[in-house]
């Protein structure tokens, strides 16, 4: 990209000095801009902001995540999403507002370990999390292979306007439901899906390289020929 | 297993296809059912121990030393060593350990292990006698679990029986009912190396080395240690889940099968062989 500049930081590093906007994971003092965080800074029209190279996921309000039912109330289930947040599912979310643990059963909707796709509901780091499962796309997952990478890595999984997604999909035969919180579930046919694991993997490692697309459209060429 | 407050909870997804592997003769993790994951032994890290090992197999990894002092012998047996095992889950070594005394679960690991070295009799204990019923030597054996990745009996069991055979300790003269240390350094009184094997069933198939993921899913728990001569000399059972005759008598051949590749491994490491 033209007019981009990038470079690796650790927290503490001064990344540039002059009037610029505030993107994530950075802080400044007195027009100093200073990364929070272990990654790649980047400076473009007028911004500066850090992509961690590591980290857990902190959930964000809308988010897409895939969680694990780990747990249940009389009035909630505990939804593991890893995060260093565990997430709740209300029980009123799921059977309606008048909901009763008298009259409904939890475990006819969801048990423990099974998997869902959620959305963050609300979350503002003083409470935990609450995910719902309304909406087109959520509920239960009941097949596919599930992968965990590291949630910073997502961005990159997704690609732009979700063109990496649509190479790995292509390439695969497979369908990715991708969680912002890094659990990705794969569903398709079995060679699909150890395709698909590997290609997951690589991007896993080789997310910060610049020439990515092209390490991805190698790998997925390779098991076309074969 | 739970080492830490909750248990681990695996996906019903995962579950299934686990199930569908094991039907097969396969494992998840792509390993042959009787297959180890790869085991890694350094010895002598500890500089002021008598004796330290760091195992791995797979993801698990725990450290040991061995710490040897002057004691008084249990009064039912004045003429023997002491010997004790002492293992500490470190919170670093999963997200579900938390710091705290030890859970069940970690102090079967203890107990399971010091059994294993006790009843192969690997250290002759007679030979830690110095003065009868007065001065015996007290060997401490420390474990640390640094990582969580299932399997644990076995690799503390390997770290322990690495650091004892490869620790050296001061050589003690014993003259008119007085003990003096000397400058030389003596290996411990070594007789044998045990080793544990430790399978887990699954429905109805046996595995061996079971990951955590293959823990939490397990019906039964078996673990075996046999000494060099192919005895059977210790044995631990765990989860309610049973066994039958014949489940026993497979886990036996398996266990001395797996014992004896893994002792030429782990002396090979130690260069012992």
């Amino acid at each position: 990209m033209p007019g981009v500049t990038r470079k690796y930081v650790v927290p503490g590093e001064l990344i540039v000095d002059g009037k610029y906007r505030l993107g994530a994971n950075v802080y400044a003092n007195q027009d100093k801009v200073y990364s929070t965080r272990v990654g790649l800074a980047e400076i473009s029209r007028g911004e500066v902001r850090v992509i961690p190279l590591s980290g857990v996921y902190i959930p964000r309000v809308d988010d897409f995540v895939i969680g694990k039912i780990t747990d249940y109330s009389a009035f909630a289930w505990e939804v593991d999403i890893a995060s260093c947040f565990l997430a709740f599912l209300p029980a009123q979310s799921v059977f309606g507002r008048d909901y009763s643990p008298a009259q409904d059963s939890m475990l006819d909707r969801f048990k423990v370990g099974d998997l869902i796709a959620a959305k963050i509901a609300a979350f503002d780091r003083t409470r935990d999390p609450l995910v719902s499962v309304s909406g087109p796309g959520l509920g239960l997952i009941n097949k596919g292979e599930i992968v965990k990478i590291m949630s910073t890595k997502v961005p990159r999984l997704i690609g732009k306007k979700g063109s990496m997604i649509k190479t790995v999909e292509a390439g695969t035969g497979c369908r990715l439901s991708i969680g912002q919180n890094g659990l990705i579930v794969v569903m398709g046919p079995p060679e699909g899906i150890a395709k698909a694991l590997e290609t997951i993997r690589l991007i896993e490692q080789e997310a910060h390289t610049a020439d990515l697309t092209q390490k991805v459209e190698a790998l997925l060429a390779e098991s076309g020929g074969a | 297993m739970a080492i830490g407050k909750k248990p681990i909870v695996v996906e019903q997804i995962r579950k299934t296809r686990m199930a569908e592997f094991l039907s097969k003769g396969r494992r998840l993790s792509g390993r042959g059912l009787l297959d180890y994951r790869p085991i890694k032994i350094e010895t002598g890290l500890i500089e002021k121990a008598s004796g330290s090992a760091k195992v791995s197999i797979g993801n698990t990894q725990v450290i040991a030393g061995v710490k040897v002092e002057m004691g008084t012998p249990f009064p039912d047996t004045p003429d023997q060593g002491l010997l004790i095992v002492n293992t500490e889950v470190l919170p670093i070594s999963s997200r579900n350990a938390e710091p705290g005394p030890p859970s069940e679960d970690a102090i079967e690991l203890a107990r399971v292990v010091d059994r294993g070295i006790r009843e192969s009799k690997m250290i002759d204990l007679k030979k830690l006698c110095l003065l009868p019923g007065k001065k015996v030597l007290a060997v401490f054996i420390d474990v640390s679990v640094l990582d969580i990745d299932g399997n644990l009996f076995d690799t503390i069991s390997y770290a322990c029986t690495a650091a004892l055979a490869t620790a050296k300790i001061r050589k003690y003269d014993v003259a008119n009912e007085e003990v003096k240390a000397t400058e030389e350094m003596v290996p411990l009184p070594i007789r044998t190396t045990p080793i544990s094997v430790t399978m887990a069933r699954i429905e109805d198939v046996l595995i061996v080395d079971p990951d955590l993921e293959e823990e939490a899913l397990m019906d039964a728990r078996l673990t075996l240690a046999s000494d060099h001569d192919d005895n059977i000399c210790a044995g631990q059972k765990g989860c309610p889940g049973g066994f039958t005759v014949e489940q026993i008598m497979q886990a036996r051949d398996t266990a001395l099968v797996k014992g004896k590749e893994n002792r030429d491994l782990l002396k090979r490491e130690i260069g012992l062989a």
